[in-house]
């Protein structure tokens, strides 16, 4: 009887998909699945699906009548692979930092009836 | 509203430089002061910077009009870290698109904060606040800030370039010709803005309001001002 008690309070800690979790991953798949369906209506109706950024940006440099680009701009891949060991890094020192910045603080452990 | 390098003069990207300073500067005092107050404010600025990046680089497809824009974040930060300190965390934000997404520029951060960060988030603060003071529910209030801090954000990219491009055109002819090229995909997105801003707020207020004084507080106030009016 312990062991079970013991397993139903680990099964309650890791009890990873709760509501919010459900929620949240019901709401990613709605969106996702509002940008593959109008990605595939988009294609199939030869529609360039360019950003207006873009666009706005090209009306502009015709009345320039000069090129527009991203003063740092690194060429293909490179920029994915810029931006991922950033985010590796960045990463890893949040990851390292996490209790500190996110966990309780000292004064809230040691005396957790104070809200 | 992400502005490139090479399409604004030096003289106008550097007084749009100029003005974001104006904004920044009392940006960083307010972030230093609540710092102070909260200690948990700094680590929940940055991950509503964080927010802001991904927000603003998260470019939704509009079938209607073929083509895909993005929402901006900056009302919602303004709501929950402050306009001004949505000033600053924009500026970072906008500094790290430009050199890791290729999306704005290195010399057009001071344009593009000010249409996202400052008047996007400022428009935005403001509508709520108003609507608050008006007794609206929450999620009316955020979603109103949401869709007005959407749309100004894009009315004030396309006034920046219209000011700098409109040569013998007029201003406002030249303003409404860049905005029409943002507007028809922005709409549906300013709405899709609106809808989030309002649900990440009420959730935001209801799981965990102590990250959100102000709006405690008044909530609170509201409860005891119907409270009193039951009561009397």
């Amino acid at each position: 009887m312990p062991s079970a008690t013991k397993k139903e309070t680990e099964k309650e800690q890791f009890k990873w998909f709760d509501s919010y979790t459900k929620v949240m991953l019901a709401v990613m798949f709605v969106i996702l699945l509002f940008i593959f369906g109008a990605g595939k209506y988009m294609d199939s109706h030869k529609m360039a699906a360019g950003g207006t950024d873009d666009l706005v940006n090209n009306l502009a440099s015709a009345v320039t009548h000069t090129e527009h680009h991203p003063f740092v701009d690194l060429p293909g891949d490179a920029q994915v692979g810029a931006f991922s060991v950033a985010n590796f890094f960045a990463g890893l020192i949040v990851g390292h930092h996490w209790e500190k910045l996110f966990g309780k603080s000292k004064s809230e452990e040691q005396s957790p009836e104070v809200e | 509203m992400h502005i490139e390098d090479g399409i604004l003069s030096p003289l106008a990207w550097g007084s749009w430089y100029a003005v974001t300073t104006g904004f920044i500067i009392p940006g960083v005092r307010e972030i230093k002061k609540k710092v102070q107050e909260n200690l948990s404010y700094k680590p929940f600025l940055a991950m509503t910077g964080v927010a802001v990046f991904v927000i603003s680089a998260m470019h939704l497809p509009v079938p209607v009009t073929g083509s895909c824009s993005h929402p901006c974040g900056t009302p919602l930060a303004a709501i929950v870290v402050g306009p001004f300190a949505t000033a600053v965390i924009s500026a970072i934000v906008l500094f790290f698109q430009a050199i890791f997404l290729g999306h704005g520029g290195i010399t057009t951060i001071g344009a593009n904060d000010f249409s996202m960060g400052i008047v996007g988030g400022i428009s935005g603060y403001l509508s709520w606040k108003l609507l608050r003071s008006l007794r609206s529910p929450l999620w009316l209030a955020a979603g109103a800030a949401g869709f007005v801090g959407d749309i100004a954000t894009y009315l004030t990219s396309s006034f920046e370039l219209a000011l700098s491009l409109h040569g013998h055109v007029p201003l406002l002819k030249q303003w409404m010709i860049f905005f029409m090229g943002y507007g028809p995909t922005q709409l549906p997105l300013a709405i899709a803005e609106a809808v989030f801003t309002a649900s990440v707020l009420q959730v935001m207020v209801n799981r965990r309001p102590d990250l959100l004084p102000g709006i405690k507080l008044s909530q609170k106030s509201n409860r005891e001002v119907n409270t009193n009016a039951i009561g009397n």
